[in-house]
C-alpha cells in the first residue's frame, strides 16, 4: 500500500512536468501539423536561463521560469518569422510541409545543441533550491518538486481553460479540427499560427526552468525530453490537448511504477517500448480519434 | 549493345581509379575515402527505401548498429566476407520482422516510430551489456587490414548503387514511386504496396547492416552509444536529401560533399561542423526542397521547355 502511494505521489509530480512539455509540442502539431523535434532543446535553453540567473544573481527559479518562458516564446516568434512564415503562406496544404518542417526542426536541433556546447561546454551542471521536504501520504517529497509540479499543472490547466472559454481559444481549437473551414468563417489563421509558436516555445522554456530545479542539466538533455513529449502526445492522441494533459500524468505514473519495479536504468527502455507499442497498436491514443 | 558499352564506360573508369587507390594513395586519403564510402553506401541504401517511397526512415542507426553487433558477437570466429553477409542478413531480417507492423503506419507516425525503434534497440542492447555481460563496450582484435576494409566498403557501395539503379528503372521501382505519389491510388491500380514497401525496406536495411559490420571492424571499439549513434541517422538523412533522392546520384553527391566539409572542419571544430551541418539542412529544405540533383533537373527542363515553346510560337505565329 505504501508502495502504491509512493508511485502515485512521485509519478504524478513528474507527470505534471511531462504534461507541460507535451502540451506545447502537441499545440504545434495540432494547429500547424508540425513536429518540433527541437522541442527538448528549447527546454534545455530554458533550463540554462534559470540556472545562469540563479548562479549569477541568485534569482529564484520560480521568477526566472517566467523569464525563460518569455525568452523562448520570443525565440519561437523569430524562428517562425524567419523559417516558416513564407513557406506556410505559399503552401496550398500543410501536409506538404510536414516532412520539410521536420527536417528544418532537425537542423535547428543540431544548431541549438552545438551552440549550447560551444557556450556552456559539455559539463553537467546543477544547483539546489528548496530541497527540504514534507511528507505526502507517507512519501517524503521535496518542496522543489511540489512547486515545479504545481506550476506545470497550473500552466496546463490555465491554457486548457483559455482554449475552452475564450474566443481566441475557440479559434485555436477550430484550426486543430479543420483548417480550411476555420479560414472560411473568417479566422486569420496566420495570426493564430504566430500565437501558437510563441506559446509552444514559451511552454518549453517554462518547463526547462522548472526541470533545472530538479535535475542536473547539460546541452544533451534535450533529446530525452523530446522523446518523452512524443510518447505523451502519442499516448494522448496527436492534436488532442486534453489528451496530452492526461497522457503526461499517466506516463509519469507508468515510468515511476516501471522504475520502482525494475531499476532506474530501465526508464528509457520502458518509455521507448511504450512509444513503439502505442503507435503500432493504438495509433489514435487513449482518447480521441486519429487525426487525418 | 554499343549503348550498353557507352553507358558503362565512365562508371567503369571511375571504378578502376577507385579500386587502384590503395596502391598509390596515402593512408590518410584511404581513411578519408573509407568514411566517404561508409556514408555513400548508407545514403544510397537509405534512398532505396525512403527516397523512392517517401517514407522517412529515421532508424538508420538501428540497422547499422545491428550490423556492428554481428561483428562484436562473431568476430573472429567467422571470416570477414561471411561476417559482412551475415550482418546484412540479420539487419534485413530484422527489417522484415518489424516492417510487418510498422509499414502500415504513415506520415509523421512512421517517422517517430522509426526514431523510437532505433532508440529502443539501443537501450535494449545497452541493458543486455550491463545485465548479462557486466561491461559496456567490446574491443575487437586482429581486425582486417585497411585495404580489405576499403575494398569491402567499395564493394557494398557499388552493390547499393547498382541495386538502387536497377530498382529505379524497373516495374518494382515504378511501384515504389507510385507509393510516394499517392499510396491509395497505387493500391487501387493494383500495386501490392505492402509487399513493395516491405521488400525495399528490408533491402535498404540489409545494406546498412553490411556497412555496420565493416565499420565495427574499422573502429575496433564498439559500445551501444557508438553503434546506435543517432548522429549517423541524421547525417545520412541530410546527405540524401541534400543531394536529392530521385536516384543514386544525389545521395552520392551529398555524401561526398558533407564528408569533405566534415573532414575540413570536423576534427578541430566538431561543434562548428555540426552547426554548419544544421544550417545546410535548413537552407536546403528552404531553398532546394528537391535537393541539388532535383533542382538541376528542374532548371534543365525549364530551359528546354522555354526553347521548345519559342520554337512552337515561331512556327504557329510567324511574324
Amino acid at each position: 500500500m505504501e508502495l502504491i502511494f509512493r508511485i502515485l505521489v512521485i509519478g504524478l509530480s513528474i507527470g505534471a512536468i511531462y504534461a507541460l512539455i507535451a502540451v506545447g509540442l502537441n499545440l504545434l502539431w495540432g494547429t500547424l501539423r508540425m513536429l518540433n523535434i527541437a522541442h527538448g532543446d528549447l527546454i534545455m535553453i530554458g533550463a540554462y536561463i534559470a540556472f545562469l540567473l540563479f548562479k549569477s544573481w541568485g534569482i529564484s527559479p520560480i521568477i526566472s521560469s517566467l523569464l525563460a518562458a518569455v525568452a523562448c516564446g520570443v525565440l519561437g516568434l523569430v524562428i517562425y518569422r524567419v523559417l516558416f512564415s513564407s513557406s506556410i503562406r505559399a503552401a496550398k496544404t500543410l501536409e506538404g510541409l510536414e516532412a520539410n518542417s521536420l527536417l528544418i526542426f532537425f537542423g535547428l536541433l543540431i544548431i541549438i545543441e552545438n551552440m549550447a556546447l560551444l557556450v556552456f561546454s559539455a559539463d553537467i551542471k546543477g544547483y539546489s533550491y528548496l530541497t527540504n521536504s514534507i511528507n505526502i501520504l507517507g512519501t517524503p517529497l521535496p518542496f522543489n518538486r511540489i512547486t515545479a509540479a504545481l506550476v506545470a499543472i497550473g500552466a496546463c490547466i490555465a491554457f486548457y481553460i483559455f482554449l475552452q472559454k475564450t474566443l481566441f481559444g475557440k479559434a485555436v481549437r477550430a484550426v486543430i479540427q479543420d483548417k480550411d473551414a476555420t479560414q472560411l468563417v473568417g479566422v486569420n489563421t496566420h495570426k493564430l499560427y504566430v500565437f501558437c509558436f510563441g506559446v509552444a516555445f514559451g511552454m518549453a522554456g517554462l518547463a526547462g526552468a522548472l526541470i533545472s530545479m530538479l535535475y542536473s542539466i547539460s546541452p544533451f538533455m534535450g533529446q530525452s525530453y523530446t522523446v518523452l513529449a512524443l510518447v505523451v502526445i502519442i499516448l494522448g492522441g496527436l492534436g488532442n490537448i486534453l489528451g496530452s494533459l492526461i497522457g503526461g500524468l499517466l506516463l509519469g505514473l507508468i515510468t515511476t511504477a516501471g522504475i520502482t519495479l525494475t531499476s532506474p536504468g530501465y526508464a528509457f527502455t520502458i518509455q521507448y517500448l511504450l512509444l513503439v507499442l502505442i503507435i503500432i497498436f493504438m495509433p489514435a491514443g487513449i482518447l480521441g480519434r486519429r487525426m487525418q | 549493345m554499343t549503348r550498353v558499352i557507352k553507358n558503362c564506360t565512365i562508371p567503369a573508369v571511375i571504378l578502376l581509379i577507385l579500386a587502384a587507390f590503395p596502391f598509390y594513395a596515402s593512408g590518410y586519403i584511404l581513411s578519408l575515402l573509407l568514411i566517404a564510402f561508409m556514408y555513400a553506401a548508407l545514403a544510397v541504401s537509405w534512398t532505396i527505401f525512403s527516397g523512392y517511397t517517401g517514407y522517412i526512415n529515421l532508424g538508420v542507426a538501428a540497422f547499422f548498429g545491428l550490423g556492428t553487433y554481428v561483428a562484436v558477437e562473431l568476430w573472429p570466429r567467422l571470416p570477414f566476407p561471411a561476417l559482412i553477409v551475415l550482418g546484412g542478413v540479420v539487419s534485413g531480417f530484422f527489417a522484415l520482422l518489424i516492417g510487418f507492423p510498422c509499414l502500415r503506419i504513415r506520415g509523421p507516425y512512421f517517422i517517430i516510430l522509426t526514431l523510437g525503434l532505433s532508440e529502443l534497440v539501443k537501450s535494449l542492447v545497452e541493458r543486455y551489456e550491463v545485465q548479462v555481460r557486466h561491461s559496456l563496450g567490446t574491443i575487437l582484435l586482429d581486425t582486417p587490414s585497411a585495404e580489405a576494409q576499403y575494398y569491402s566498403l567499395l564493394g557494398i557501395t557499388v552493390a547499393a548503387v547498382i541495386v538502387a539503379h536497377v530498382i529505379r528503372n524497373s516495374r518494382f521501382g515504378l511501384g515504389l514511386l507510385s507509393i510516394k505519389g499517392n499510396e491509395n491510388a497505387a493500391e487501387a491500380m493494383g500495386v501490392n504496396t505492402t509487399k513493395y514497401k516491405l521488400l525495399s525496406f528490408a533491402l535498404s536495411a540489409a545494406f546498412m547492416g553490411c556497412v555496420g559490420t565493416v565499420m565495427a571492424l574499422r573502429w575496433t571499439f564498439i559500445e551501444p552509444v557508438i553503434a546506435f549513434n543517432p548522429l549517423i541517422t541524421f547525417q545520412v538523412t541530410i546527405m540524401a536529401t541534400l543531394g536529392g533522392v530521385e536516384d543514386f546520384r544525389g545521395p552520392l553527391l551529398g555524401a561526398a560533399f558533407l564528408t569533405l566539409i566534415s573532414e575540413v572542419l570536423g576534427i578541430q571544430f566538431v561543434y562548428h561542423y555540426l552547426i554548419i551541418l544544421g544550417t545546410t539542412l535548413i537552407l536546403v529544405m528552404k531553398f532546394l526542397p528537391s535537393g541539388i540533383m532535383g533542382t538541376l533537373r528542374q532548371l534543365r527542363m525549364g530551359k528546354r521547355n522555354v526553347a521548345q515553346y519559342k520554337k512552337f510560337e515561331e512556327e504557329q505565329f510567324p511574324h
